[in-house]
């Protein structure tokens, strides 16, 4: 097989897969948001832009909507503080250092499903871990899903828990490009370790700070097996977000027009964050 | 940073060293009591809160191989995170190579598209997706887990190995090429192997996401023999009764194949997590 063959099929294979597998579903819901389907097997009806007037005139998903900004502004401060904290800590020389290292990773890599499930034992009314810490304080019992604005921080935290490492590990790494001089002469000139973090280490550190809050809020906007699994959306709709919306919606209601048509309007807000990712660090293909 | 080989004051020694704890309690103390619960026995479990169990209880491990689907449920996760890792691997190598080593038409679209699907909505895939299988007949096979996965794990393989092919010299196939290797064997030969360390790292990660998925299989999966652990694990919380010490063996059975992972592969983790390639 000559250099040029083998290249094209491999290319050839690539083109396909990326048809079949991203281009195909996303141009599939898309169009599916212009026809009205009451199965999944139905013969889909055209309707125009029906489920699209029908889901903007409904209030619930403008309450998505601001649940999700909510849920994913809260989430990245909270992850990109105590990540940056984390790394800092981490970066400096102390006794079992690797094993720190190491276990701060692990909620990383928990399947969503166990932490969910192990924050809810842990909170159990009457036998769970915290609530025994909670009233070993002295402290009134907490209910972490009974009222909307505790359900929002509940989801919140625990997803905090589960993404700073990423945060924290990227983080990190990206200290050790600091070149140590810096600091050196920073010290000399009688600066003290805040002063040096302010004005060293985050202006140094701000294109990857960018790429990790970027990646990061979209992420959190698109995330729905933790909020699904500790609230389904509750209390009242508290927790619900576009993510679930969209489940609902399809799924539960079976309007599929009209959760593809919330999924469409998501995959156009997060377009807008993909844009600026791309303007901030074009594509270099060559 | 140097600063931290200088010499430091007790106080903020003992300030690093409490940090340090801090850490690893909050990171690790949760892992910790699910391992913990799914060893205390019954009585114990409802009414201790000890930090140490006083006796250790294999019996909900028993139960649930014994009484439930997770063995079922178990095996069809490892054939899902199998084709999916493997399928992945075959295929985000050949995009990558065939975009890094060439002027050829459709790569921007290729790479551009497989950047922006790493950031896509679930039901932006989901819901089509399902639509598909159902319309075909397949609905809740372990066929459609495994293609809804691969949109997920593609785009990260070619997004890491693409990063990792152009930084390995052309001159390599070369000079394989001029000693008259096809490209083809000078790829399978010379690009390959230098390439492993790249490829575990897409490994780890597309079985990662495979494993951990909760999303895809919820929607693409209805009945109870072909979930995948997380999905059935947590429709165990829905059930009769909250069998705790069955639900923690059961997350820590899904959860200790990654953590056996990590401990023999973490440079690779850590080097992954640095290059880009993340899981949610």
């Amino acid at each position: 097989m000559s250099s040029r063959a083998t290249i094209y099929s491999f290319l050839g294979i690539g083109l396909a897969a990326t048809l079949l597998l991203i281009v195909a579903p996303v141009a599939y819901a898309i169009s599916l948001s212009f026809y009205r389907m009451d199965s999944f097997v139905g013969t889909p009806q055209w309707a125009g832009l029906d489920n699209y007037a029908r889901v903007l005139s409904d209030w619930t998903f403008w309450r998505a909507l601001i649940n999700g900004f909510v849920y994913s502004l809260g989430t990245i401060v909270l992850q990109v503080v105590l990540g940056i904290g984390f790394a800092l800590v981490l970066n400096q020389v102390f006794p079992f250092r690797n094993i720190v290292r190491g276990l701060s990773i692990l909620p990383y890599l928990l399947p969503t499903v166990v932490v969910v499930l192990t924050f809810k034992w842990m909170v159990d009314g009457s036998i769970g871990v915290l609530t025994a810490v909670i009233a070993a304080l002295g402290l009134p019992p907490v209910s972490w899903f009974e009222s909307p604005a505790a359900a929002m921080t509940s989801v919140i935290l625990v997803s905090v828990w589960m993404w700073t490492p990423f945060v924290t590990t990227t983080f990190l790494a990206a200290l050790q490009t600091v070149p140590a001089s810096l600091y050196e002469a920073a010290k000399v000139d009688g600066t003290n370790a805040v002063q040096r973090f302010f004005h060293i280490t985050l202006p140094m550190l701000k294109p990857i700070l960018t790429v990790i809050v970027l990646l990061r809020a979209v992420w959190m906007f698109n995330k729905f097996d933790v909020i699904w699994l500790l609230t389904q959306g509750g209390p009242v709709g508290a927790t619900e977000h576009l993510a679930i919306l969209s489940y609902k919606t399809a799924f539960s209601l079976f309007d599929i027009g009209g959760g593809a048509a919330i999924a469409t309007i998501s995959f156009l807000i997060l377009s807008v964050a993909v844009f600026i990712y791309f303007r901030l660090f074009p594509l270099d293909t060559d | 940073m140097s600063s931290a080989l200088a010499p430091r004051s007790l106080a903020s020694r003992l300030g690093l060293y409490a940090a340090a704890i801090v850490i690893s309690v909050y990171s690790a103390f949760p892992i910790y009591w699910m391992v913990i619960s799914s060893v205390r026995p019954p009585q114990e479990l409802i009414s201790s809160t000890a930090l140490v169990p006083g006796a250790v209880t294999w019996e909900y491990y028993w139960n649930l191989l014994e009484l439930t689907d997770y063995p079922a449920q178990f095996l069809n996760s490892v054939i899902v995170a199998a084709v999916t890792v493997a399928v992945t691997m075959v295929l985000s190598v050949m995009i990558a190579y065939a975009v890094t080593r060439h002027r050829v038409p459709g790569k921007k679209l290729i790479v551009g598209a497989m950047l922006y699907a790493y950031m896509f909505p679930p039901l932006l895939i989901a819901i089509p997706m399902f639509t598909v299988f159902a319309r075909m007949g397949l609905g809740d096979t372990l066929l459609s887990v495994i293609v809804s996965h691969l949109t997920l794990t593609l785009p990260l393989g070619v997004w890491f190995l693409w990063g990792f092919f152009k930084s390995m010299p052309f001159e390599l196939e070369e000079a394989a090429m001029v000693d008259g290797c096809t490209r083809l064997g000078a790829f399978l030969r010379v690009v390959l192997p230098l390439s492993l360390p790249g490829l575990i790292t897409v490994a780890i990660f597309s079985f990662l996401l495979s494993w951990t998925d909760y999303t895809f299989a919820l929607i693409m999966i209805g009945s109870d023999a072909n979930k995948t652990v997380p999905v059935g694990l947590a429709s165990m919380i829905g059930s009769f009764d909250l069998r705790w010490g069955e639900i923690m063996a059961g997350s820590t059975l899904i959860a200790l194949p990654l953590f056996g992972a990590f401990a023999l592969l973490s440079q690779y983790f850590i080097q992954g997590l640095g290059a880009g390639a993340v899981k949610g």
